[in-house]
């Protein structure tokens, strides 16, 4: 089997950083990985010596995080010749274990989150507007154009990842983009705020939208004013998603829907 | 232009040329293999690119390419669809060389599209070679790059674009030796006026010039480029 060796791939199989839990942050990390299209409905993962030592973790700790990925839905593992571990997307599993993962973060883990995220996207965009070419900026405009019309939450995820991941790029970056990625597979193990609200797809769109506007406006101040104002209101929105969590689990509303 | 001026940046011009042209060597023999396997087994063969000269060619001393093959034009008529074969250099593991595998599926969030890459695009519109960059090549090998691309077309039509990878690091540590003692500041510049390369602190490689940003001196075209080289006046950071 030929494994994908794209630069998102490296960061989907780089080394989990020491802690508690190891076979629950596998179990996010490949989450993540399926609901941004990094692992394809039906691929075979790599085999499980090869992935534990990918992610640096125990052939131990790997088989639980495969039995527990399995029971979840998301993996299938055939035996015999041909046979193996292979994806399942399901996106009502992917939002299920989202909501899991929303339950044991506190507020100030998504403020840390929001803080790096909202500094590396606001250096990212105060850097593409004095280095970012008339066909970057086109791009970048294309993307959010295909946000705005984009139909399902993994879609909208995926666009929304891709216009950060561009946008580090453009201001010339590696460590950036890098870091970009990174913080997306992290993202991406958290609910989508849309989905609860379809109102903030335009909210997001409308952000993305202005600080283009401040790139092909050259206008470096406030492209890095707006990005960061940005994340900083989506950071928000996930603390209060957070919050919200606690009143469903004193009194569970019936309207309460995984979508 | 005093003469000392137009000297220097002619002896800049050439030294950025002959590097520029060393790869561009390297472009060409990959070209070259690819039209003699297409012409001897057709459009729908397996694989384009011998492996056996891709490793020599990579192995070469001095060679600046850290990367090299072909991607291949999709042609749906002849299910010919997004296709790589391009081998790296891996510097960490004891120079190994392993296939490039970037993720081709365009619902994924990694999705190398390069068929809207300007390192695939300028040779397939104009039939020219080009050269990209610097640019972070997203989604594929992930590093700071020159990409040099030249249009492969056999009697059938455009099969694809053979290029090499360079990292910038690896072109600006080449042409500072090649040039011996410290240049006088200059900029190279593209065709969209990003600084590929430069001895002058305060133009940062990557940055776009604003119009009128470099002040007026000599300067030379990078023949076969849409690159030139301009001389700058540059006074030190250094100083308080």
């Amino acid at each position: 089997m030929q494994l994908l060796s794209g630069d998102a791939r490296r960061a989907v199989f780089a080394p989990l950083d020491d802690g508690a839990l190891r076979s629950e942050a596998v179990v996010r990390r490949v989450g993540s990985a399926i609901g941004l299209g990094l692992l394809a409905d039906g691929e075979q993962l790599p085999t499980e010596t090869d992935l534990a030592t990918m992610l640096n973790v125990s052939t131990m700790t790997l088989r639980e995080a495969l039995s527990e990925l399995r029971k979840l839905g998301l993996v299938q593992t055939r035996r015999g010749r041909g046979g193996g571990s292979f994806v399942c997307s399901r996106e009502d599993v992917l939002a299920e274990l989202a909501d899991a993962r929303l339950a044991e973060l506190g507020t100030t883990d998504l403020r840390e989150l929001g803080d790096v995220h909202g500094a590396v996207a606001a250096a990212a965009a105060r850097l593409a507007a004095s280095r970012a070419s008339r066909t970057e900026t086109a791009r970048l405009r294309d993307l959010v154009d295909r946000l705005a019309s984009a139909g399902s939450v993994t879609g909208q995820r995926r666009i929304d990842g891709r216009y950060y991941i561009e946008l580090a790029a453009c201001a010339q970056s590696v460590r950036l983009t890098m870091q970009e990625m990174d913080l997306h597979l992290e993202l991406g193990q958290l609910p989508w705020p849309p989905a609860h609200s379809p109102g903030l797809l335009d909210v997001i769109v409308a952000g993305h939208r202005a600080v283009v506007d401040a790139i092909e406006d050259r206008d470096a101040a406030r492209a890095r004013a707006l990005a960061e104002a940005h994340v900083e209101t989506r950071t928000l929105w996930a603390i209060e998603l957070r919050l919200q969590r606690l009143g469903d689990a004193a009194a569970p509303r019936s309207e309460r829907e995984v979508s | 232009m005093t003469d000392r001026g137009a000297a220097e940046v002619a002896r800049v011009t050439g030294a950025v040329s002959d590097l520029v042209e060393q790869v561009f060597v390297t472009v060409s023999r990959v070209r070259e293999g690819v039209l003699s396997s297409v012409e001897r087994n057709g459009l729908r063969a397996g694989s384009w690119v011998p492996p056996d000269g891709v490793s020599e060619l990579l192995r070469e001393p001095g060679q600046l390419a850290v990367g090299l093959g072909l991607v291949v034009a999709p042609r749906p008529e002849l299910d010919l669809t997004q296709r790589l074969e391009w081998w790296q250099v891996d510097p960490d593991a004891g120079g190994q060389l392993h296939t490039l595998e970037p993720d081709l599926r365009p619902m994924s969030l990694g999705f190398y599209d390069y068929t809207t890459a300007e390192w695939y695009d300028v040779p397939r519109r104009t039939g020219r070679r080009h050269a990209f960059g610097p640019h972070v090549d997203v989604h594929g090998t992930g590093r700071y790059l020159l990409t040099l691309t030249e249009p492969v077309v056999a009697e059938s039509g455009f099969v694809g674009v053979a290029g090499a990878d360079v990292p910038v690091r690896r072109f600006e540590a080449s042409l500072l030796e090649a040039l011996g003692h410290l240049p006088v500041p200059f900029v190279v510049l593209n065709a969209e006026e990003r600084i590929v390369l430069s001895t002058a602190p305060r133009w940062l490689v990557g940055a776009l010039v604003p119009p009128g940003g470099v002040s007026a001196g000599p300067v030379a075209e990078v023949p076969g480029t849409p690159w030139r080289v301009r001389l700058v006046r540059e006074e030190s950071v250094l100083r308080p």
